[in-house]
């Protein structure tokens, strides 16, 4: 079933002068079952993209297709808690979300309003506590004298515990340490693995691109002008000049070495690959 | 929420915008004060006339004012319900389901929608005007003769500003929030009366939370700039009269002595 987006425009406040058009004719059909990492610049469109998967903000003009859900321009979405539930979207600041009394009830809030028994919703919840990296005695603190690191954590937990088929993450890792935000990634990476959701990344890290994605989009003043998998946009220079971004260290290795007159062949995205072909090539 | 047009203001360089805000605001307050003198209907057509040259010098749309409008309409309506309920002068017009509906009432209810519509027309145009900045910096200076009189002038323009500054920031926050809520299976508009307790207050209390952070952060950046309230300030921004200021509110001035002759001879 697709996920996707046909001529899809969106403006900010429109017929005022304030009007923004933040997407413009926006195509794109994300993979079901990969991981997608959105990339693009500041104020590109990213976020307002990925609002729309779950209907928090519906196109000005164009179709989007969610599973078996079209949401089109000037009507309104029926049955918007089911979509909601298909659909997880973690905020880019999801801190500001916290509001209950305990942790534990924070998560267990989302789940409780899908209409999940109490019970059930707990278990889930403290599953998913753990899963994040936050252990027992944290269910019964209160959220708001977290860290803002571990803040996020428990926000994305929240969103996990609703259990959704498609989870869009915005900017989840931005500003966790090194530790948690590889661990959080990995478990990004699990549930996509083991449980096969399709998972969509908004992220500036072009190192977590490199290691965890399947396929990467580009955006670019409202549009999205790429389209390809990882190791294509990796391996295309003109692409990374093109959108001047910093590539990872490997690639800028391979770079390095290929100025010394030292060619590999072939793909090597990863570091044990890479090691390989290098020995290969100077043995 | 973008469809607020009430206090909004709209960027602009025409006469009107170009005013001193100090001329503007006691223009507005003669032009209020204008409102309640009692000089009839000619009175109103005059303040009427005033209120739309402004506006088309202004360029501002007729329909911007409208809309500044909609969010008071219900007062308005209840306004007048009662009125006509309560009024008993003059002679009945008709009975409606029982109730007698006396002339006095009507006039009584034109006068105060009369009023009501202008007085939101005229301080919107100051409002859409002036840039919040600019109308506090006026409304310290014509409150700086009351100082010696203990009103601390400088802390209620202060007060205001930051107020002002933070209504948008506010809004987005909200939206901010409803949205996060939202993908938490929060629905505002349907649910059981329980259901929608909870629902407002995973609202309420992140923004609750959020502005306490944020007017601490801000206390203490103006402390770490070392802001005293009530030390001597300078000021980057200088209001000047000219002639144009002058002239309008000579205009103004001369209108509401105008009114009150009128209202005088009636
Ligand atoms: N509520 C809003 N009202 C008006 N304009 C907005 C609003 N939100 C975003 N925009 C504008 O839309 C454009 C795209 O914003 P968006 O938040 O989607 O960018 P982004 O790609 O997520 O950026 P970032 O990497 O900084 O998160 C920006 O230029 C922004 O100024
Ligand atoms: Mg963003």
């Amino acid at each position: 079933m697709p996920i996707s987006f046909k001529e899809v425009s969106y403006t900010y406040s429109p017929k005022t002068p304030f009007a923004y058009e933040a997407l413009k004719g926006v195509n794109v059909n994300f993979t079901e079952g990969k991981i997608t990492a959105i990339i693009g610049s500041t104020g590109s469109g990213k976020t307002t993209l990925v609002q729309h998967l779950n209907a928090l903000l519906l196109p000005s003009a164009g179709e989007i297709e969610v599973l078996d859900r079209k949401i089109k321009a000037n009507i309104p979405v029926k049955d918007l808690k089911s979509l909601r539930k298909m659909v997880g979207l973690v905020f880019q600041f999801p801190e500001y979300q916290l509001f209950e009394e305990t942790i534990l009830k924070d998560v267990c809030f989302g789940p409780l309003n899908f209409g999940i028994e109490p019970q059930e919703a707990i278990k889930i919840s403290k599953e998913m506590l753990r899963l994040v990296g936050l252990d027992e005695s944290y269910d019964e603190r209160s959220p708001l004298e977290l860290s803002g690191g571990q803040k996020r954590k428990v926000a994305i937990a929240g969103i996990l515990a609703i259990n959704p088929q498609i989870l869009v993450l915005d900017e989840p890792v931005a500003g966790l340490d090194p530790q948690s935000s590889k661990a959080m990634m990995k478990l990004f990476v699990e549930l996509n693995r083991r449980y096969n959701k399709t998972i969509l990344i908004v992220t500036h890290n072009m190192e977590h691109v490199l290691a965890y994605s399947d396929d990467v989009v580009v955006v670019d003043q409202g549009s999205v002008i790429r389209h390809v998998t990882k190791d294509e946009f990796f391996m295309d220079d003109d692409i990374l000049n093109e959108l001047k971004i910093a590539p990872p260290a490997i690639i800028n290795v391979k770079a390095m070495l290929k100025a010394k007159g030292i060619e590999l062949k072939g793909h090597h995205l990863d570091l044990e690959s890479l090691t390989d072909a290098i020995v290969k090539e100077i043995w | 929420m973008d469809s607020i047009a009430l206090g909004r203001y709209i960027p602009g360089t025409t006469l009107i915008h170009r005013l001193d805000p100090r001329i503007k605001i006691l223009s507005m307050l003669f032009l209020l004060i204008a409102i309640f003198i009692p000089a009839g209907f000619y009175g109103y057509l005059v303040i009427t006339i005033v209120s739309l040259l402004a506006l088309s010098l202004a360029k501002l749309r007729i329909g911007f004012v409208f809309k500044a409008l909609r969010p008071i309409m219900i007062m308005m309506i209840m306004l007048m319900v009662i009125n006509v309920l309560v009024v008993k002068t003059g002679y009945v017009i008709i009975t409606f389901l029982g109730f007698e509906i006396y002339s006095g009432a009507i006039y009584q209810t034109l006068y105060i929608f009369i009023r009501l519509v202008l007085m939101i027309v005229i301080t919107t145009i100051l409002t859409a005007t002036t840039k919040p900045l600019e109308l506090t910096l006026g409304i310290e200076d014509l409150l700086a003769p009351f100082v010696r009189f203990k009103v601390p002038a400088h802390e209620i323009a202060m007060m205001i500003s930051i107020a002002i500054r933070f209504i948008p920031t506010l809004i987005e926050e909200t939206q901010r929030i409803m949205k996060a809520q939202a993908s938490r299976g929060v629905d505002l508009k349907e649910g059981k009366f329980k259901e929608k307790i909870a629902a407002i207050l995973s609202l309420i209390v992140p923004l609750f939370v959020s502005s306490f952070q944020r007017a601490e952060d801000l206390a203490n950046a103006m402390e770490a700039r070392g802001y005293v309230p009530d030390a001597k300030r300078t000021r980057y921004k200088q209001l000047h009269v000219d002639t144009k200021d002058r002239i309008i509110l000579l205009f103004v001035i001369l209108i509401l002595v105008g009114l009150i002759k009128i209202a005088i001879f009636i």
